[in-house]
């Protein structure tokens, strides 16, 4: 028996981050996986022990460019949780307009990724030119696409104007229609459900002893969604449900992001329509924070973000302490990626959306003639798919 | 830039480097291969290996755990070669400058030839900058 | 009903000091009952390990767990205060909650603690870094 180590990274040919995986596989079948990380970390908490607390919320929006806007939020809410502070009424619609619309772009991000790997360039071209209407709609809001600098403790910097208010309704008819015709393909495609069900399954008992947050957890039947369990902004307010599935597999959490990504279209389109009727102010002008610790979260598009902030009665937190939902996610591969073949690892790590997901070539140490020889993951991975087809329609 | 003016200006293979980013630069890079903007009709593509790289894009502000390897692919790469820093990341450092694990100058790890501020740059000034950096090919 | 009032009546003999806010609970635990009190939370309770910090102050290193209790949205904090800055040591939770792997050993690499019991007491973030960070999160900044 051949044991081989196979490394896996830290710089990707298309996508984001550096992460640097070793799979030891013994002939097609993965029988451990080991991480090493640190490729990204420039030190969020050191830097926001000198800043304040409204430059730590543009210092925290840059740890992540996709979920741009769930570390602001939780970051806010953390120190309003310090001394209960109120937000106005205005200003909680617009912090979950916001907060949804980036859960839609970052689904439909997602989904073109997942298409990508198993070779469905289509469905990436599709879901990626989709999302554009989404920008659009943050640019018309914010003044930029991705990072939006829109909130303050105590509410929101900048107010949307009355006016632009059908134009973005009718923006969001346009994507709702398009994305469910992708949603129902994508569900309907017997290629698909083929490659991707039954993959990659990670147990509920599995979830709850690392932990596990957001659609990685929802898809194994954990149902934990911040939204629902603690609201704070306008999420009693509106009406939306929370998707739960219980197989644990890839496919169903293809199918969480896309019922979840449906949901948020409906929770937009409550809080434009509550916009046009709710005036008043977007700021709590808060004069002073006093000394204590503030647990803030939200639940950004994968999973829990958890902030925790120390205070002493100055501007400055003595403590800031910053979670990210992929770090509790990423271990879940440990339970997800025993025993599966090669080739499916690639959907496997990308299916818990992690914020780094990377593959390269991958050398393999020996193969059956004891010689080296190079193999690419995602090769492998567009391979199965093709094989796949073909016994389908034979 | 003389005798290779002609091969390089035409078509650019781009390699993607992200030295501890945020992602957001990221993102709009691969924006770019989509479907509104869709750079693949001026024949730029991203390549995946390094080897077939003219054009480097690095985005990020380099920690010092990724340095070394940034700094390997920036050997193994064929000259001529061009570095492109995309992003406030490595033009200036960004909020990060004074962190402990971000090295002190970017310069010093690989020369950067061009630079696209913006946090992150809109793909339209990104499309610029390669256009630009043909321009200065071609002259 | 597993709610607050409960956890206060079988665990009030095993925990000190408490800052009771709204939906908040922080109380201070002496090592020795700290795996007693976390059974009760992640096994009875079903409580939900969100993550856990670790900081420097005045009197000593502070280790803070944040358990989420999903269905009534309420946190319960434990504290564990080490009085001893020179060789900080804690009890390690990760024989009993997986997902406390990670942070502990985050926290050793970045305030230097050493939990007894850890698995894989190893470096997270900065292996085979090039310069070796000295624990970076204390109060005396590496030059």
């Amino acid at each position: 028996m051949i044991k081989t180590v196979i490394p896996v990274g830290p710089f990707h040919p298309l996508l984001e981050e550096a992460e640097y995986f070793t799979l030891t596989v013994d002939g097609e079948t993965v029988v451990d996986i080991d991480l090493d990380i640190g490729w990204m970390h420039r030190g969020h908490e050191y830097l926001s022990e000198g800043k304040t607390f409204t430059q730590s919320i543009y210092l925290v929006e840059r740890i992540c460019g996709i979920c741009s806007t769930s570390h602001p939020l939780a970051c806010a809410h953390a120190v309003e949780d310090v001394d209960n502070i109120e937000i106005p009424p205005r200003a909680a619609y617009i912090r979950t307009l916001i907060g949804e619309l980036e859960r839609i772009h970052s689904h439909l991000l997602w989904l073109g990724l997942a298409g990508h790997f198993i070779g469905y360039d289509t469905l990436w071209m599709w879901a990626w030119k989709y999302r554009e209407p989404v920008l659009q709609i943050f640019e018309k809001i914010s003044g930029n696409r991705n990072h939006y600098g829109m909130l303050r403790v105590g509410g929101v910097g900048r107010d949307v104007d009355p006016d632009s208010i059908s134009g973005l309704l009718k923006i969001l008819d346009e994507i709702w229609r398009k994305i469910d015709m992708v949603a129902k393909a994508a569900g309907d495609d017997p290629v698909l459900k083929a490659r991707l069900k039954g993959v990659g399954v990670l147990p509920k008992q599995a979830a709850v002893d690392y932990c596990a947050v957001g659609p990685t957890a929802r898809a194994s039947g954990l149902p934990v969604d911040v939204r629902k369990d603690e609201p704070t902004d306008a999420y009693g307010l509106v009406e939306f449900e929370k998707i739960v599935l219980r197989n644990g597999d890839v496919y169903d959490k293809l199918v969480v992001r896309l019922l979840e990504t449906l949901e948020s279209i409906k929770i937009v389109r409550q809080c434009l329509e509550k916009l046009k009727t709710t005036p008043g102010p977007i700021l709590n002008d808060v004069q002073e924070i006093s000394a204590g610790e503030g647990i803030g979260r939200y639940e950004a598009p994968r999973g829990e973000v958890f902030h925790y902030v120390r205070t002493d009665g100055s501007n400055r937190p003595i403590r800031h302490k910053v979670r990210a939902p992929s770090y509790v996610n990423i271990p879940t591969f440990a339970a997800s990626c025993k025993g599966i073949p090669v080739a499916d690892v690639l959907i496997t790590l990308a299916s818990v959306d992690p914020c780094y997901c990377c593959t390269e070539r991958a050398v393999r140490m020996v193969d059956s003639h004891g010689l080296p020889r190079r193999i690419d993951l995602s090769k492998l991975s567009r391979e199965k798919t093709a094989r796949i087809r073909r016994e389908i329609h034979e | 830039m003389g005798w290779y003016k002609k091969r390089l200006a035409r078509s650019l293979w781009v390699f993607h480097v992200s030295a501890s980013p945020c992602n957001n630069c990221d993102i709009e890079i691969l924006d770019l291969l989509t479907p509104r903007y869709d750079v693949e009709r001026l024949g730029i593509k991203l390549v995946g290996s390094v080897r077939h790289a003219d054009v480097l894009l690095l985005s990020g502000v380099i920690n010092e755990k990724v340095a070394p390897k940034v700094r390997r692919l920036y050997e193994q790469a064929p000259k001529p070669l061009f570095v492109v820093g995309v992003g406030t990341c490595p033009t200036s450092g960004c909020c990060f400058k004074n962190s402990y694990n971000t090295v002190a100058r970017r310069e010093d790890t690989i020369p950067i030839d061009m630079y696209i501020p913006g946090c992150p740059p809109k793909p339209e000034a990104m499309i610029e900058a390669i256009a630009k950096l043909m321009g200065v090919l071609n002259a | 009903m597993l709610d607050k009032a409960t956890f206060l009546k079988e665990m009030g003999a095993r925990i000190g000091r408490r800052i009771d806010k709204k939906g908040r609970l922080y109380f201070e635990v002496a090592g020795e009952n700290l795996h007693e009190v976390v059974n009760y939370l992640f096994h009875t309770m079903g409580c939900r390990l969100s993550t856990a910090t670790g900081m420097e102050t005045f009197h000593g290193l502070e280790v803070l767990y944040h358990f989420s209790h999903d269905p009534t949205g309420q946190y319960y904090c434990p504290r564990v205060v080490i009085t001893d800055k020179k060789n900080p040591r804690s009890i390690s939770i990760a024989p009993i909650v997986k997902g406390a792997d990670w942070i502990e050993r985050e926290m050793s690499e970045m305030l230097g603690i050493t939990f007894d019991g850890h698995p894989r007491p190893e470096r997270l973030l900065t292996r085979e870094h090039p310069k070796g960070l000295d624990r970076p999160l204390r109060l005396r900044r590496p030059s």
